[in-house]
């Protein structure tokens, strides 16, 4: 079963690399017809729409690296990890009067030589709109508040679970909430000013990232729009949670060019960490995060996105050299005597603190996309590149997207992690990662 | 002598704002005869590739004003629900994946092909070019247009006017360099109803693109009060809730 999906995601994609001309309609443009109707004039009032998804992923472990060893502290016998994915995303709405009800579910179906088949389904939206004027709405449900002007990172968006730097366009799961938006445009300099609270409560029942004591957390949007600038000042408060409060900022400075940033303080933030002998401590103060980047495209039609982002949760490279010291001692405990007490206290903090993306204080992001080269149009190849500025470690991640046929979607991305010992990147689990998708919209 | 020359030399300071205010006029009838101020309509994007084949997006688009165009992508399913934003020189775009706005440049493009950003959120031109020159043409005049600002997308614009409605049929758009950078042909004149007459094709060629043709078709084009805060980030996810 493995073998045959693995010859059909390749026919796939092998049908999906073919030239679009292939599939070319023999037309020139005085051929087309121009006086059409549109079908899609005629609304209507429920709208659908799905995204089908197969995906290949080929993971190659360094087996060298302290977290491959803390995972597989007795080794592998392949140093190839594959995993075929097929991923079904469907959304649907239906709007009676100023009513509209939205949903968004993702289903997957995996397999790898690990878990054999699984499969995994949630909600990822699911709320109904009130929207009495375009200056009103009130949402009730679950919901997505992405907040923050960051490609790769987004320090003020409270109330967002934390993007994927692999993939930033990803699409998140909301949190079950109230919120509203209050729109006043003007005739002024200030010429929009927009407010969206957000009450999200907190139990066992629901919400449960945020705790399990119940709580509601306040929080609040108030965008302005002036000077051709976008500006937002953002807060979110709780019993139970550390009260935040931020602004960020976005500004196009000529045709090609635009500036943002974004700052965030948490109040109190309490870090653990640990020393190399697995003791853990506490440590309480005001993290302060922030994020300035820059859009730029070239007469060329290469585009730069470059961000900074200071990570003031994150760990430095002491505290990063004693988390890895505990794992390479629990590791060589192991192996001398079978001992797996060390090992494993290094396992719950990496699952609790420190085995997470960006974990450390100051990263450079660069992605470089140039659009339709040798005039092969809907194809982009491109680059992104991540930098951790503490420890010089980091992953360049060359990628293809064509979508020859409408609505049919080719990729292919390759990540190559660098890194000396004790880095972020020359630890982590693998050294490199090919993923190739096909994803087919209807 | 001296008298001559100087009357000569008030005369044209007289008259030189005199030509250029006649153009900016004539400017600012081509874009109420393109559209009324505040409208809808829906638009069809066809790019054609060299070989022929094609690719095709469907577009609602609102305008108020000189200045502020929203839009939302209606199809391929691919793109459906991306919705633009332009208010003056300012430009977002929302995917609901991503589920925030973006903030994009005029030079990108949301669809590909030759059709810029510019041009697919394309305001009333008098807001964003000065005419700087009226030149007689056959059966009409050419307008030189400079950009007012430089975050404008096209340096230099030569405009073919024509008959007693001055609608355009050419556009020539330059860069700052002076370099061609594509033609857009205004074809087809249909009556919208309500008294819009306006072409229903618009088809662009550039240099930069040899043998690839982009198309906007438009349907629908009809007046419509909207109230400024459907302009707005915070609407751009409920713009397609606009079509009756």
């Amino acid at each position: 079963m493995k073998l045959s999906l693995r010859i059909l995601f390749f026919l796939i994609f092998i049908y999906s690399s073919i030239p679009g001309y292939i599939f070319a309609e023999d037309k020139s443009s005085d051929m087309i017809d121009l006086d059409f109707e549109i079908p899609e004039v005629e609304k209507k009032p429920y709208s659908f729409n799905a995204e089908f998804k197969l995906s290949e992923t080929i993971r190659g472990f360094d087996e060298d690296s302290l977290l491959f060893n803390q995972k597989y502290p007795e080794g592998r016998d392949d140093d190839t990890f594959f995993q075929t994915d097929l991923n079904l995303k469907v959304e649907g709405s239906y709007q009676i009067g100023i009513v509209k009800l939205y949903a968004r579910l993702n289903g997957e179906l995996y397999y790898n030589d690990d878990e054999d088949w699984e499969n995994d389904q949630r909600t990822e939206e699911a709320y109904v709109s009130l929207l009495p004027s375009p200056s009103v709405t009130l949402d009730i449900g679950k919901k997505v508040s992405k907040w923050g002007k960051g490609y790769a990172w987004n320090p003020a968006a409270f109330f967002s679970r934390p993007k994927d730097i692999e993939d930033p366009d990803a699409t998140l799961e909301g949190y079950y909430a109230v919120s509203g938006d209050l729109i006043k445009s003007m005739d002024s300099p200030l010429r929009t000013v927009a407010l969206t609270p957000v009450i999200l409560p907190v139990s066992g029942h629901i919400n449960d990232e945020w705790g399990t004591e119940r709580d509601i957390l306040w929080g609040g949007k108030i965008y302005f729009f002036a000077f051709d600038t976008d500006m937002d000042i953002m807060f979110l408060i709780g019993e139970e949670v550390e009260d935040r409060f931020g602004a960020d900022f976005s500004k196009n400075i000529s045709v090609n060019f635009e500036i943002h940033g974004e700052a965030a303080i948490v109040l109190d933030y309490m870090k653990y960490i640990t020393d190399h002998q697995g003791n853990l401590t506490e440590k309480k103060y005001n993290a302060k995060n922030y994020l300035l980047g820059i859009r730029y495209l070239t007469s060329h039609d290469t585009t730069y996105i470059f961000e900074y982002f200071r990570n003031g949760q994150g760990y430095t490279r002491d505290e990063m050299k004693d988390y890895f010291t505990l794992v390479e001692d629990g590791y060589q405990e192991h192996i001398n005597s079978q001992a797996m007490a060390k090992l494993s206290e290094s396992r719950q903090y990496g699952s609790q603190f420190y085995n997470r993306q960006t974990i450390m204080k100051d990263y450079f992001y660069l992605k470089v996309s140039q659009k339709e080269p040798f005039d092969i149009l809907y194809f982009t190849p491109s680059v992104a590149c991540i930098y951790n500025i503490n420890d010089k470690s980091g992953s360049v991640t060359p990628q293809i997207t064509y979508t020859p046929i409408t609505n049919l979607e080719f990729e292919i991305k390759t990540s190559f992690l660098l890194g000396k010992d004790y880095t972020e990147y020359g630890e982590k689990l693998n050294d490199c990662k090919v993923y190739a998708a096909v994803k087919y919209y209807f | 002598m001296r008298k001559a020359l100087l009357t000569a030399f008030m005369c044209l300071c007289i008259s030189a704002p005199a030509f250029a205010l006649d153009g900016n006029e004539m400017l600012e009838k081509v874009d109420r005869n393109l559209n009324p101020e505040s409208f809808e309509m829906y638009r069809k994007l066809i790019n054609i590739e060299s070989d022929g084949s094609k690719k095709e997006f469907v577009m609602y688009s609102v305008k108020k004003g000189k200045d502020k165009i929203a839009s939302v992508f209606l199809s391929p399913a691919s793109e459906k629900g991306r919705s633009t934003l332009r208010v003056g020189e300012n430009m977002w775009l929302y995917i609901p994946n991503v589920g925030k706005p973006i903030r994009i440049t005029s030079l990108q493009s949301v669809t590909g092909g030759i059709f810029n950003n510019a041009d697919i959120m394309r305001v009333d031109y008098s807001a964003e070019y000065n005419c700087e020159k009226v030149e007689p043409a056959d059966d009409g005049h050419i307008l030189h247009l400079k950009a007012k600002t430089n975050t404008v997308a096209y340096d230099k614009v030569k405009m073919r006017v024509y008959g007693e409605r001055l609608l355009p049929d050419k556009l020539e758009c330059f860069a700052s360099s002076g370099m061609l950078i594509k033609t857009l042909y205004f074809k087809k004149v249909k009556d919208f109803g309500s008294g819009i007459v306006r072409p229903a094709v618009i088809e662009t060629d550039s240099p930069l693109y040899k043998g690839y043709k982009s198309i906007i078709v438009f349907a629908k084009v009809k007046a419509k009060d909207l109230p400024d805060e459907v302009f707005t980030l915070n609407y751009m996810s409920k713009v397609e809730g606009l079509r009756k």
